[in-house]
């Protein structure tokens, strides 16, 4: 009875534990053998990443504290065509990058705040605002009016935003696959195509539209025909058209063109 | 409220609008839709589209010949200084198969082959066949496949080896290098079927000097017996010298 209890005891204990000779580390009796050998990659070093004192995004305000708010004209031209500034990172990692253009009000700004507010770990990464709050006011007339009688009122305020702008920033001592789901939830509800980026793969998509024109096989190009006015093609083809060689059409940007 | 189109016309009365207004007005360019197109505009776009360049070998014609070169961590650097200490130290290294043994087997086999000092070693196929196509073994590189185990020994002790893996019904002997030369495992068995060295030795010497031993035995037994088969000797030639001389006359 006693033996069979050691016995026991010795077979359950001794599964990797050895007795006797060759005693250490690398030596255990029961080996798992496989064929390859399993190498882990070095995880990064956040040592020089230095978080702010308020990670989460601030709110932003729904109307700007202006005096006299005047009213404006539409100027849709504040959507039309590729940013003049803001494209680039400065203090994240990760952000997400208009791929279209639009107007962001405080509705979208709100949510945006609040999902990635509670989303995120505010003790590992932080966020930034790449945008401005709500600034061009946007009018209205009453329910029901007829055309005429004037300009209408102050309905509401928004951002316009263009096609390659970085819309939010989010940075801290965290790898992309933790923060991708984050911000593609957000993207994903924003009123034009937006993209998550980080600082290699917003490179790779400027790099990649250079490469495109780099190496095009196409012996006719939109710039050389559109520049000579070819076929008298000027009469179809808008000043802005001129500008942008066809990538751009009112809000909306082609990726496939050069 | 009233807009400042009207302001500067004196309007014939107060609050009178006119019925109709005509409006100049062009269509927007920044519009919600995709808007429509001129037909010579879409000719031109057609006509410039992105053309990519076609490469000269088709893609999956030919696989991938440039091996990614990988930077090798250094728990595998550390096995490869193992094994080449390994191959260096011990002269006997046999490669085994083992097919589901458990814990209990294979500490009762490593007991019994420690008492003829044969170690049991396990290291990861990959590596194995990293470092023997760098080294002088290649050739040993076809037996790592599968789950493999390394017996090592410093004294080729193959017969004691053979005893306990034939006890063992898990273990398969694949192939061995006992003393930089690969064997099969057929070699193996009749590798230790040999005699040992000093048996082998001692025949070599005992059959080169025979006939020293034979003549000096000889020598020592008594005179008598010496001479007479001396008489014998000389007996014989003269008989053979006769004959002889017989058939050449």
């Amino acid at each position: 009875m006693f033996s069979l209890m050691k016995a026991a005891v010795g077979g359950l204990t001794g599964v990797c534990r050895v007795n006797g000779h060759q005693q250490g580390p690398l030596h255990c009796h029961l080996k798992v053998l496989v064929a390859g050998l399993q190498t882990y990659e070095i995880p990064p070093d956040y040592s020089d990443v230095v978080l702010p004192a308020k990670p989460k995004l601030k709110f932003v305000n729904k109307v700007p504290n202006l005096k006299k708010p005047k009213r404006e004209p539409k100027k849709l031209r504040d959507i039309q065509g590729p940013t003049r500034g803001a494209d680039s990172f400065t203090q994240g990692q990760y952000g997400i990058v208009a791929l279209g253009g639009g107007y962001l009000h405080w509705g979208h700004i709100e949510m945006m705040r609040l999902t990635i507010n509670r989303k995120m770990d505010a003790r590992t990464m932080f966020a930034r605002w790449c945008i401005s709050g709500p600034y061009k006011p946007i009018t209205r007339k009453g329910l029901g009016q007829r055309m005429g009688g004037g300009k209408g009122a102050i309905d509401h305020y928004v951002t316009p935003v263009r096609y390659g702008r970085l819309i939010v920033e989010v940075g801290g001592k965290v790898e992309l696959e933790e923060v991708k789901h984050i911000l593609t939830e957000v993207a994903k509800k924003l009123p034009f195509p937006a993209q998550v980026v980080s600082r290699e793969s917003l490179a790779a998509l400027k790099k990649k539209h250079a490469d495109m024109e780099q190496n095009n096989q196409n012996p006719w190009t939109f710039k050389q025909i559109v520049q000579g006015n070819m076929l008298g093609i000027r009469r179809v083809v808008s000043p802005f058209d001129v500008h942008h060689c066809g990538r751009f059409s009112g809000k909306f940007h082609f990726p496939g063109r050069v | 409220m009233m807009a400042a189109t009207l302001c500067g016309k004196l309007l014939p009365k107060q609050g009178w609008l006119p019925v109709t207004q005509s409006v100049r007005h062009g269509s927007k360019a920044v519009t919600r839709h995709r808007k429509p197109i001129h037909i010579l505009k879409q000719k031109l776009l057609a006509v410039t589209k992105y053309v990519p360049p076609t490469p000269v070998v088709p893609k999956g014609a030919y696989p991938f010949e440039r091996q990614e070169v990988k930077e090798e961590s250094g728990f595998v650097l550390l096995l490869k200084r193992e094994l080449k200490k390994l191959f260096q130290d011990y002269k006997m290294v046999a490669v085994a198969q083992n097919c589901n043994s458990n814990a209990e087997d294979m500490r009762i086999l490593k007991h019994r082959l420690h008492r003829h000092g044969i170690a049991v070693k396990f290291f990861p196929n990959q590596v194995m066949c990293s470092f023997l196509s760098d080294s002088v073994y290649s050739n040993m590189a076809p037996l790592f496949i599968g789950p493999t185990v390394l017996f090592v020994s410093k004294e080729p002790k193959v017969k004691e080896m053979l005893t306990s893996l034939r006890s063992s019904p898990q273990m398969t002997l694949l192939g061995a290098c006992i003393d930089n030369t690969l064997l099969s495992a057929q070699g193996v068995v009749s590798y230790s079927k040999l005699p040992s060295v000093s048996v082998v030795q001692g025949e070599l010497v005992s059959g080169l000097t025979m006939m020293t031993a034979h003549t000096a035995s000889m020598l020592l037994r008594h005179p008598a017996h010496l001479s007479a088969l001396l008489q014998q000797y000389v007996k014989q030639q003269s008989s053979e010298e006769a004959p002889k001389a017989e058939e050449a006359t």
